[in-house]
């Protein structure tokens, strides 16, 4: 009776504790999950990469976090949209999506290379890395518009954007408009491979957004004084 | 230098008398030096690569929104921007450390918070 009382006593600590923490101090350095670089024999380093190797003898490294792997078939790119596509920390779900959507693309370029006559069987992109790839850089905004305040009004200003921010501008279009504006009896790996096939070939709503935007900043050009960096 | 200072007080103090009439000098603030400069702000800086992108904008126009046509101009404001970019970071870092012979005013300010001017008495 007194030990089941004294069970609640106790000082409660979670059942799982998170490795990795969000915040580190700057001394911490990044982890290196490529093989090759550790393949290089010491005799063939640059003095950049031998004073990095000393580094890592005397600073604390950060954990590395659960989406980096040192496989061949790792992609930061592929691991940034899951990780945009992940809701409530479901990423096995996210993931399952993403390898369903290559395979769906697979499949229907496979097809189309089976009844495509021999003159055209070059031109089709079979690989599904390859057009996802490409139908991001297709999505990629070049200019974006930023809301600028000047005598009490607000301007949308064209402004260039940083590759990140591009990046991540492209993905959230592209899974926005899977999830919103499809019919809503298709799973989300067939409308994200639709949707793909469609920016590789520059169609599609996504890359239309594109175009809009480009249009707006066009429009604007006469406030692009506004910015003052 | 005493002497200097101390006729710039009897100066100071016959301006703000009521002896002699209304007082010349009525002050809301004390008549002392403050503990902290004012934070300067940069000074305004111009929007970077407009040309390139007024470039690129007209090459748009003319081809319809066509992104393969315009590669060129869209390349030229990609590496000007990079540039941009690059340049606002040294500047950002050449900033905090120096500002032209002078010190900047966060260090001005630290370092008069250590060693403070006392006007009142503790």
């Amino acid at each position: 009776m007194a030990a089941c009382i004294a069970k609640f006593l106790r000082p409660w600590s979670p059942g799982v504790l998170p490795a990795r923490w969000t915040r580190y101090n700057p001394y911490y350095l990044e982890p290196e999950p490529s093989k090759e670089v550790y393949r290089i024999p010491v005799t063939e380093l640059t003095d950049e990469q031998k004073a990095a190797q000393e580094l890592k003898a005397v600073r604390p490294i950060k954990a590395a976090p659960p989406g980096l792997t040192s496989s061949v078939f790792s992609d930061p790119t592929v691991s940034k949209f899951v990780n945009m596509m992940m809701e409530d920390g479901d990423k096995v779900l996210a993931r399952s999506i993403i390898t369903q959507t290559f395979e769906s693309m697979k499949r229907k370029q496979v097809e189309k290379y089976h009844k495509a006559p021999a003159t055209e069987k070059e031109g089709i992109e079979c690989n599904p890395y390859t057009i996802f790839h490409q139908a991001l850089e297709n999505c990629k905004p070049i200019i974006g518009l930023i809301s600028i305040q000047k005598g009490g009004k607000y301007y949308q200003v064209p402004t260039p954007l940083t590759d990140s921010r591009r990046r991540f501008l492209a993905m959230k279009w592209l899974i926005t408009e899977c999830q919103d504006n499809k019919h809503r009896r298709t799973h989300m790996y067939e409308k994200l491979s639709q949707e793909l096939l469609a920016a590789f070939m520059n169609e599609g709503n996504v890359i239309k957004r594109k175009h809009d935007m480009h249009k707006m900043a066009e429009a604007n050009r006469a406030f692009a004084h506004y910015r003052w960096w | 230098m005493a002497t200097k200072g101390s006729g710039l007080q009897a100066k100071v103090s016959r301006m703000l008398s009521k002896d002699f009439g209304k007082p010349i000098l009525k002050p809301n603030k004390p008549l002392a030096l403050r503990n902290e400069v004012a934070n300067r702000k940069l000074r305004q800086g111009e929007a970077s690569c407009l040309t390139e992108m007024s470039v690129m904008m007209a090459c748009w126009k003319q081809s319809e929104f066509n992104h393969a046509a315009c590669a060129q101009e869209v390349q030229a404001f990609q590496r000007c921007t990079a540039l941009a970019q690059a340049e606002r970071k040294a500047r950002m870092g050449q900033e905090s450390s120096g500002q032209g012979g002078r010190l900047h005013p966060k260090q001005a300010n630290t370092l008069l918070k250590r060693h403070p001017n006392l006007y009142r008495e503790i």
